[in-house]
């Protein structure tokens, strides 16, 4: 089921122009998480009360269990509490700034990851640090997937692992040697592509937004207006997935793309 | 008690202080000539009296009388005084009637008094004197009336009372009419402040036609609320702008839902209508974001996070970027950097700008087309170069295109907000670039620069 709520006053603009979407194959829409994040407990600290019940709602769905403080307050001591496994946090609440809030539960060694919520014109260096600190940030308006992608993107960080190949079903990248096979089949892959590709496989089975997609592996957080993100993993998905095999690359309509071993 | 209120401006306070300032000046004034004309009222009667004095001494005592006598004769406005005593200090000769006691003989001269005594009487008169023992035990005192001097300074003590009052009166009573005059412009002026202030836009502060420096500054602040206007009136044309742009698509989203209620006869039909209308929403999100991405552009001080940004990764990094959607249009895209430059700003806004330029021109060139990025450097400017060969835009619309949501007429039909180059300019503006876009065969975007010193 298609499903979008947005949350605040816009969502993150599709793409306009969907020639590159390929409808032979398309999946079904994104369901959920799978069994790894399966009851994560997710504090929400949210003060606008419909705001909060549509990501709760959604977050519930997907079978995440929430708990909700609606002043700043409330929520610090949820924070210090550490129960959570992630925490959504308002920048700006009533009296206090959420990243006092976060300050103040690391200094007291609660190390969960973050995700905060920001209006568009507050996004200052300090917001912008949080990516760098392995939390990440999103303005209002957002679209609810895009929130759901990166509180699971925040989940299930990438194990530290130090292994040079990356392996998925088939799939096997060289971080050493720069190389990318499928099966037998050698995969050429110009460096943007390999980025992209090295960026999925560390996240396999996770939904990846293209906004997500366009500031991880680009660097760059702002919205291109024309589908730049579908027409870069159009061509990688030729690459990968050549026609008389099974997809690994999926697209998911209205939300972005997995990467999925052959079943 | 209450000053009257012109004596509270400016205006009177100054004329009450150059007024004060302009007697000083003259009070000074006439005490230096004054002085002058006393100091040389006495060296002029100190020269004749020696001069005399060596005359009368040089003689023997029966000439010294006579000389004495002699000299003393032919003064009609009976200033000379002189006198010849004996040791016991009685007069020989002269109109001197005693010998002065504080006038010892031999030193400088003096002013003392003396008295005078000759045909028409006695009188006591301030001479400038000076006395020297003779041979034979005499004293011979000479003195001169200083009577210039006297009547100068009363000349001037009337002159001061007769010309100054009058000129001080004169001008305490223009610098009241000048402020009471100033105060009633300035009331009249603030009344139609008041005015504008109040929302009425149109009104203007009044002007006299003189050229006075009032008038100027009238003159200009009626500039300025012109322009203010003109800017009020655009700002409304965009709100209007904006409320086109955004009811297109929701008349499109409302219409298939209405549809879709009506008509639906599947779970299938519905979704179809839904995803139609989702579509519709996200574009007028995407207007919404875009906006509030453009002010905040625009409001933003972060000149501090300003750093050195080599342009020619950036340019390079853009191509990468664009190079596949060029080839999936079939328009040829060519990226040179060779002169690389340094400009001092925020990488990541430069990018976006570049970006905005190159998806324009890709979007606006048609299959077959070709699409330039280049870095060039021009003296100390560093140019950042789209040019593709795309319809162009018209030479009296490459100011308008940077407004928000201006869209020229031949492009309404393309997709896309209406907001790019809104953005790219508000960029530049943060950075204190040029931007430029001029039409040739197509259309030339430039972003010009200051390089960093290296």
């Amino acid at each position: 089921m298609v499903h979008e709520t947005v949350i605040g006053l816009t969502g993150a603009p599709e793409p306009l122009d969907q020639s590159e979407a390929e409808p032979g194959r398309q999946t079904e829409p994104y369901a959920g998480p799978d069994e790894g994040s399966l009851m994560s407990r997710v504090l929400l600290i949210e003060d606008d009360a419909e705001t909060a019940r549509e990501i709760m709602a959604e977050l519930v769905d997907r079978g995440f269990e929430v708990d909700w403080a609606a002043t700043g307050i409330e929520g610090l001591d949820k924070a210090r509490a550490g129960e959570a496994d992630v925490m959504i946090v308002d920048r700006l609440l009533p009296g206090v700034d959420g990243l006092t809030i976060i300050e103040v539960a690391r200094q007291e060694r609660v190390c969960k990851p973050v995700l905060v919520l920001s209006a568009l014109g507050a996004v200052d260096d300090r917001v912008r640090g949080l990516r760098a600190g392995g939390d990440d940030y999103l303005t209002k308006p957002f679209a609810i997937q895009e929130l759901i992608a990166r509180i699971e993107a925040l989940l299930r960080r990438p194990s530290e692992n130090r292994d040079t190949v990356l392996r998925v079903g088939p799939l096997e990248l060289d971080l050493l040697s720069r190389t990318a096979e499928r099966g037998d089949r050698t995969i050429d892959l110009l460096p943007r592509e390999f980025r992209l590709l090295e960026y999925m496989m560390r996240r396999k089975d996770q939904m990846l937004t293209r906004a997500m997609l366009f500031e991880e592996v680009w660097n760059y957080k702002f919205e291109p207006q024309s589908n730049l993100v579908d027409v870069h993993m159009g061509r990688l998905r030729r690459k990968v997935d050549a026609t008389n095999e099974q997809p690994m690359i999926h697209s998911v309509r209205r939300e972005g793309f997995i990467l999925r071993a052959p079943a | 008690m209450r000053l009257p209120e012109f004596v509270r401006t400016t205006t009177f306070r100054w004329t009450v202080a150059i007024s004060g300032a302009f007697a000083l000046c003259a009070f000074l004034m006439f005490g230096f000539v004054l002085a002058q004309t006393y100091s040389y009222a006495v060296s002029d009667a100190d020269s004749l009296n020696s001069e005399n004095v060596r005359l009368i001494a040089a003689e023997d005592a029966d000439a010294r009388v006579r000389r004495l006598n002699e000299y003393l004769q032919n003064d009609p406005r009976r200033e000379k005084l002189g006198a010849l005593f004996d040791s016991d200090g009685h007069r020989i000769a002269g109109n001197i009637e005693n010998l002065p006691s504080d006038l010892p003989p031999n030193l400088a001269p003096r002013n003392i008094f003396l008295v005078r005594v000759d045909a028409f009487g006695r009188e006591r008169q301030r001479a400038r004197s000076v006395a020297r023992q003779l041979d034979g035990n005499q004293t011979l005192v000479v003195g001169r009336y200083v009577e210039d001097f006297t009547r100068t300074a009363e000349i001037s003590r009337r002159a001061l009372t007769l010309g100054l009052v009058p000129a001080l009166c004169l001008s305490l009573a223009a610098g009241a009419f000048l402020s009471i005059r100033a105060q009633r412009r300035v009331e009249e002026v603030n009344r139609k402040v008041q005015r504008i202030v109040d929302g009425e836009l149109r009104q203007r502060l009044p002007t006299r036609g003189t050229n006075d420096p009032f008038d100027e500054l009238a003159r200009l602040v009626n500039c300025m609320l012109d322009e203010i206007e003109v800017l009020v009136r655009r700002l409304e044309g965009v709100g209007d702008d904006i409320a086109h742009d955004l009811r297109t698509p929701l008349t499109r989203v409302r219409v298939s839902l209405e549809r879709a209620r009506q008509r639906a006869v599947s779970v299938d039909d519905l979704r179809r209508s839904i995803d139609q209308a989702l579509v519709g929403l996200d574009q007028s999100l995407a207007i919404i974001t875009a906006l509030l991405r453009i002010s905040e552009i625009e409001h933003s001080r972060r000149m501090d996070g300003f750093r050195n940004v080599a342009l020619g990764d950036l340019v390079r990094e853009v191509g990468d970027l664009y190079e596949p959607i060029a080839e999936d249009k079939e328009v040829d895209f060519a990226v040179r950097a060779e002169a690389d430059t340094t400009v001092h700003g925020d990488r990541d806004l430069l990018f976006e700008a570049i970006a905005n330029l190159v998806d324009n021109a890709v979007k606006f060139t048609p299959q077959g087309g070709r699409v330039e990025l280049s870095l060039l450097r021009q003296g100390k400017e560093a140019v950042v170069r789209v040019r593709d060969t795309g319809p162009g835009i018209p030479a009296d619309e490459s100011e308008l295109v940077t407004r928000r949501f201006y869209r020229s007429d031949k492009s309404r039909s393309e997709p896309g907000l209406g907001l790019g180059l809104s953005l790219v300019s508000a960029i530049a503006k943060l950075h204190g670039f040029n931007f430029r876009i001029s039409s040739g065969p197509g259309c030339v975007a430039e972003l010009a620069g200051q390089s960093a010193a290296a």
